[in-house]
């Protein structure tokens, strides 16, 4: 079990370490440079687009270019390249904002998925079943921010809900529960949003899972035994349907750092994802970088989350 | 009504049918199966694979997925009740606790997440208010009944654990968890190797004496059928074609496709010959012949047989089958 650990954890390591070299040459290798962003402005001098390269070491070897990049990002003295801010300050703040986005949108999306797609699976071609079919490939098939802008228009003229931004402008000078109260309902329409895809897509694999349980010989034997069938679907079956989902609990995690890029810029919700997505048009090599290496590091430690979990529930799985 | 509500009939199936609906013709898997089981005693239903046995043995324990099955027609009693017109609940009731059913698979038919204490526990618990403890004991002196060794230690074990034997006598654990009145083995040992088959059977022959049980055995292996079997019948694409004691069938067969079982079976005498394999194989059961299901396969085929399926033909004590041609020629009585 330590062994394992220990094997796993060196392995994520080395694995890490390739992800870095990968992204930083693809960076690299994408057309543009922060130096020719706007090539065609008058005021940018070549000199200045010298400097430029120079300040950001743009003119040394890769290697080095590399080497002196990360030595930055484990010493947190990375600075953006547009504001000079520190890049880990900045997604720290991002990461607070995307957080409630996140958990709001996870909770709703894992507590409405696991009894839509049990559900289903039990009544299965019942009416039930239909009309949460049909609705999943309905919401799976619209486009997100097609149906973000009309409920957008519904919620906005019809429940006077607030959509825009993380609260509303000025609402800082307020008392505190006026405060939180605003900032919740802030939090409504985008979380929703964020929720309704997965669930689409979650029920369905849900479904799916559980109807493959249902036919297993071992489902029949508990029938078999005379147990009732609520025992005979929560207990025998659903334990074994849900398996699978434990890996998928590990693989949440590097949503943590991604956030949704058209979710917040649909809401201009100063999140992660919007800034990731910014930092890209900006050739903010930094940010970029930094958020990448973050997220690699998150995926990686959620496959290790992945693999212990199942160890716990899966008696056939031991090291 | 059940005619013999005070006999020791346990168990009588009557003209059964049970039809599955998917696109295309409707496959009748059981056509019309007739037979009965007495306290205590071992029924065997034999036929190769595919003539209905395990869907007739989960339409009698209510298993059957409806749809895509259907009760197409026919009764079941048990022990006097009507089965079809038993509520779910008094159905669940039965289950288990006096019709129990063992399964042709042992390496699926555990669930891999419990152990097996759990499982042969929850078989107690569900069926009879006892404490945990309690459970606990009986489940030890069940799988200490059929052949665990050590048994304390063995009840945390998982399924994966165990070999494919020993699961087998979990699941027997299981059955008879709540000492039933019936115990339907479908094909317990056909996933097994020979030696291990050897001991379910004693093990399932011992059990069968000591709790004073029926076994309704389903096999396509007359071997087993000779080793076990007080009553046989034997069944083909979804019919009984002969039934009889377990006597009459080994040395006075009536039907062709008996002779044929008997024929593939191996024996000393046939020693170093090659062992007969009956031609083509059992038709799908949406595409059965009309007149006798055998009637293509049959040595003794007459062209009435193409048009015609008639009933029994009676030989006396108990022992019938449905072929006129070697009713009508006498066929078999010299051959045996
Ligand atoms: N769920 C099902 N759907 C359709 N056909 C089935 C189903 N289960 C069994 N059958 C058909 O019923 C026939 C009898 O099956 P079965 O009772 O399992 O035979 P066996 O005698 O080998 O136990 C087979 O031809 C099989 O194709
Ligand atoms: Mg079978």
């Amino acid at each position: 079990m330590l062994a394992f650990f220990g094997r796993s954890v060196i392995q994520k390591i080395v694995t890490l370490f390739f992800v870095s070299v990968v992204s930083f040459l693809i960076i690299h290798l994408a057309p543009g440079e922060p130096s020719q962003i706007d090539p065609l402005n008058p005021k940018f001098t070549p000199e200045m687009v010298e400097r430029m390269r120079k300040e950001f070491n743009l003119d040394k070897p890769l290697h080095i270019q590399y080497l002196l990049f990360y030595r930055n990002l484990f010493n947190g003295r990375i600075v953006s390249w547009r504001d000079n801010l520190p890049v880990l300050g900045k997604i720290w703040e991002r990461f607070l904002n995307s957080l409630p986005l996140f958990i709001v949108g996870t909770l709703l999306t894992w507590t409405i998925s696991f009894p839509v797609g049990i559900r289903s699976a039990i009544q299965r071609d019942g009416i039930y079943d239909k009309s949460t079919t049909f609705l999943s490939y309905l919401l799976i098939s619209i486009p997100g921010f097609f149906f973000a802008y009309i409920l957008i228009i519904f919620v906005v003229t019809k429940l006077h809900v607030p959509v825009i931004g993380m609260e509303t402008f000025g609402v800082t000078a307020s008392s505190p529960l006026v405060r939180i109260m605003d900032r919740t309902w802030h939090l409504v329409l985008p979380s929703i949003l964020g929720a309704t895809g997965g669930v689409a897509v979650l029920s369905r694999y849900v479904r799916g899972q559980m109807l493959e349980i249902i036919g297993q010989d071992y489902v029949r034997t508990a029938r078999a035994k005379g147990l009732s069938s609520e025992t005979v679907y929560y207990k025998h079956a659903l334990r074994n349907a849900l398996l699978p989902f434990v890996t998928m609990f590990g693989l949440i995690l590097p949503g943590l750092i991604g956030g949704s890029v058209i979710i917040e810029s649909i809401f201009s919700w100063p999140g992660m994802g919007r800034m990731a997505y910014e930092a890209i048009l900006g050739r903010d090599y930094p940010v970029i970088l930094t958020i990448n290496f973050l997220t690699a590091v998150l995926v990686l430690a959620g496959t290790l989350v992945s693999d212990l979990l199942y160890m716990v529930v899966d008696p056939r799985i031991k090291i | 009504m059940n005619p013999e509500p005070h006999s020791d009939l346990l168990l009588s199936v009557k003209n059964l049918k049970v039809h599955f609906q998917g696109v295309g013709p409707v496959a009748k898997a059981v056509n019309g199966v007739d037979f009965k089981v007495r306290r205590r005693q071992t029924v065997c239903i034999v036929g190769e694979s595919g003539c209905g046995k395990t869907v007739t043995a989960l339409a009698i324990l209510g298993l059957l997925k409806q749809p895509p099955a259907v009760i197409a027609g026919g009764e079941i009693f048990f022990d006097g009740l009507s089965l079809f017109d038993l509520p779910a609940s008094q159905m669940r009731n039965l289950r288990g606790k006096r019709i129990a059913m063992v399964f042709q698979e042992p390496m699926t038919s555990l669930n891999p997440v419990f152990t097996i204490g759990d499982q042969v526990g929850e078989a107690v618990l569900v069926h009879e208010e006892v404490s945990d403890d309690q459970a606990r004991r009986r489940t030890i002196q069940l799988l200490y009944d059929v052949g665990i060794v050590e048994p304390e230690k063995r009840l945390n074990d998982y399924p994966h654990q165990l070999s494919g034997g020993q699961r087998q006598r979990v699941m027997i654990a299981m059955a008879l968890a709540c000492e039933p009145d019936l115990i339907i083995a479908d094909e317990p040992t056909t996933a097994l190797d020979v030696t291990v088959q050897a001991q379910i059977l004693r093990l399932l022959k011992r059990l069968k004496q000591d709790k004073e049980m029926a076994i309704q055995y389903i096999t396509h292996d007359l071997g087993v059928v000779a080793a076990i079997a007080d009553h046989v019948y034997v069944m083909y694409a979804g019919v009984v074609v002969e039934q009889g004691s377990a006597d009459a069938i080994f040395s006075k067969a009536r039907h062709p496709y008996t002779m044929a079982l008997l024929d593939s079976l191996p024996t000393k005498e046939k020693r170093g010959q090659r062992l007969y394999s009956i031609p083509g194989s059992v038709p799908h059961p949406a595409y059965r012949p009309l007149g006798c299901p055998f009637h293509p396969r049959c040595r003794y085929c007459e062209p009435s047989c193409e048009k015609a399926f008639p009933d029994f033909f009676d030989y006396g004590k108990g022992h019938e089958a449905r072929c006129p041609v070697l009713y009508k020629s006498g066929v078999g009585e010299k051959d045996r």
